[in-house]
């Protein structure tokens, strides 16, 4: 498999002087495409700071990230424009569903690819079929405050899923979730990773995702683990 | 391409249009200030258009008869028609009183005038009802704000008068309605003492020849006489001031009203300051009001051209939904005011210009909170 996410000791420091706290020491990983990753650690270990790193969304203080075979920090980062890359490569699933409510189910799903120079029509057809693919086709549209939760959050992974992404990145998408729909959106997950070949991350506090995962990354002392299943739960490193 | 703009104000139409109207009244009154000036500029001409002469004479060294009181002898009107340039002449007086109308006083501005002169101060077009003053004593010509009715009586000093005709938008450069008098019953007005005061004076040694006097004598010159020629002529020898109609006019709109015409321009620009700072204000809050999807959308990698664009088109929106909400509400009540407001096209498209370039300026503000929005504040909760 190729390799979606690739980091080399990467660090995270913030402030200086006296007031420097370290968060992350030494994270180096590889994550490859049509993986399913759940980060799991203690609230305050880093998870969010780590996930936002790989998003280009937070600058390391040093260390290397590759996104695909693209090497995008270095020290320092390699493009201007760190947006033009999320709006590229990654996709963005977050515990609430973030839909922007003056767009309507289609427009929310459509705005990034029609950003990414994606035809209107082209990027119609392909909203509704993944609308059609997580059933609310029919919503398309709805305004997001006349969903329920549920579909809304159905919504916000076929935005995710609209610019056809490498990676997804997922923060707590089942935080709000009872543990039914929890173990649905997982799979639906798994199975996203798997046909599109897609690497996703998934943050979450729940132990009873790990199994549905292909491995765990966890923090422990600032320093980042990559985890097989088995590994975890031996807890053999951690 | 979605235009997000266009999106977010169909999301929150009501509140968009409630906000526009609001700014959009203070706009109405931005306009309505502008109105009351120009209404100015043209109340101070009325009164000297409707008389129409080519020469003011006044006494020396004065700017009168409205910027400065002025007396002159009745006589010179006769006299300055020996010369060559003069065509026609007539002597007026002019003084402001109030009058007891139905129980009300109304401030007033009376002009006196020979009913029987060359030169009427009553301009036949703006007569809408009887007619002009016919009579040498106790006919009154009024303006229709006065509220007087046609043959009804009114006490001026110690006599009754009878309205003869009604005037329309007959105004002093105050801004005061006028009463149109004969000369005569103006003098008597203005000029004659009480019985007692003229014994009195006459005790004293003093003379009393105030029925001589008028506040200025205005003259038509001859076709082909240079008005500057005849206005020094007259001033070397009859030992008067002269001011063409041009310079009178200067005198009453650049010179008399000049401080009140500064202090509707400082309350014009203060408004329109008041107004960009609440529109930016608006805007302001709004974006932060979004700061969260911004964050997203930020995050998810719209770039800050797209959301700028969005904030920018907004408070275009906005301003000019404003102006055109301002016009219309300056348009609804401008002819409620006391004063005479003008509105006018081209003071219109001058703030439209100003309130796009003040929305622009007020954009800012959005903008550069646009800019700071960290869109990792979306997934830090």
């Amino acid at each position: 498999m190729d390799t979606a996410i690739k980091t080399e000791k990467l660090v995270k420091h913030f402030g200086k002087g006296d007031t420097l706290v370290e968060v992350i020491n030494d994270a180096t990983f590889e994550i490859k495409k049509g993986e399913l990753v759940a980060l799991i650690a203690p609230s305050g270990a880093g998870k969010t700071t780590l996930l936002m790193m790989i998003g280009c969304v937070l600058t390391p203080t040093s260390g290397k990230i590759w996104l695909g075979n693209e090497l995008v920090y270095d020290n320092k980062w390699l493009t201007k424009e760190q947006r033009k890359i999320r709006r590229e490569k990654i996709g963005f699933i977050f515990q609430a569903h973030y839909l922007i409510p003056f767009l309507n189910v289609l427009e929310n799903v459509i705005l990034i690819p029609e950003l990414n120079g994606v035809g209107e029509a082209k990027a119609k057809e392909k909203a509704l079929e993944l609308l059609d693919y997580f059933g609310i086709k029919d919503k398309a549209d709805s305004m997001p405050a006349n969903l329920s939760g549920g579909q809304n959050q159905r919504v916000a992974i076929a935005r995710a899923l609209a610019n056809n992404p490498e990676i997804i990145l997922a923060d707590e998408p089942t935080a709000a979730l009872d543990s039914k729909r929890s173990v649905d959106v997982v799979k639906m997950l798994k199975k996203i990773a798997l046909e599109q070949n897609t690497a996703v991350i998934m943050v979450t506090h729940d132990e009873a995702m790990v199994p549905l995962c292909d491995r765990v990354l966890t923090i422990k002392d600032k320093k980042v683990y990559n985890l097989a299943i088995d590994e975890y739960k031996n807890r053999a490193i951690v | 391409m979605i235009n997000l703009a266009y999106k977010d104000i169909k999301h929150s139409l009501g509140k968009f249009v409630a906000t526009s109207m609001g700014v959009g009244m203070l706009l109405g009154i931005v306009l309505i200030m502008i109105g009351v000036y120009r209404g100015m500029v043209i109340d101070a001409q009325v009164l000297i258009d409707d008389i129409n002469p080519d020469l003011w004479i006044v006494q020396e060294d004065t700017l009168g008869p409205f910027a400065q009181s002025s007396r002159v002898h009745t006589d010179l009107r006769d006299t300055l028609k020996v010369l060559d340039g003069i065509d026609k002449t007539a002597a007026l007086t002019f003084e402001g009183f109030q009058i007891d109308v139905n129980g009300k006083a109304v401030k007033v501005y009376a002009v006196g005038y020979d009913p029987l002169g060359e030169m009427s101060a009553i301009n036949p077009k703006r007569l809408i009802k009887g007619r002009a003053i016919l009579k040498e004593h106790y006919e009154v010509v009024a303006t229709d704000k006065i509220g007087l009715k046609l043959n009804e009586t009114i006490r001026l000093g110690r006599d009754e008068y009878r309205v003869v005709g009604i005037t329309h938008g007959t105004v002093s450069s105050g801004g005061d309605p006028l009463i149109y008098l004969s000369l005569k019953d103006a003098q008597k007005l203005q000029f004659l003492y009480s019985n007692f005061r003229v014994r009195n004076d006459r005790l004293r040694g003093i003379k009393s020849r105030a029925n001589d006097l008028v506040n200025c004598v205005v003259a038509k010159a001859k076709k082909g006489f240079n008005l500057e020629v005849l206005a020094k002529e007259i001033a070397k020898y009859r030992h008067k001031s002269v001011y063409t109609q041009e310079q009178e006019r200067i005198i009453l709109t650049k010179n008399l009203i000049k401080m009140a015409s500064k202090q509707i321009g400082m309350f014009t620009v203060i408004l329109i300051v008041v107004s960009t700072i609440i529109i930016g204000l608006i805007i302001y809050t709004m974006t932060l009001e979004k700061i969260k999807e911004i964050s997203i959308m930020k995050l998810l990698g719209v770039p800050n051209s797209s959301i700028i664009k969005m904030i920018v088109q907004e408070t275009l929106v906005m301003g000019i939904l404003a102006f055109f909400f301002g016009l219309l509400f300056s348009h609804l009540i401008y002819d409620k005011f006391p004063k005479r407001v003008v509105l006018q096209n081209h003071d219109a498209a001058a703030l439209f210009a100003i309130v796009v370039a003040a929305s622009l300026i007020a954009s800012l503000i959005g903008i550069k909170r646009v800019i700071s929005a960290n869109p990792a504040e979306a997934i830090g909760g």
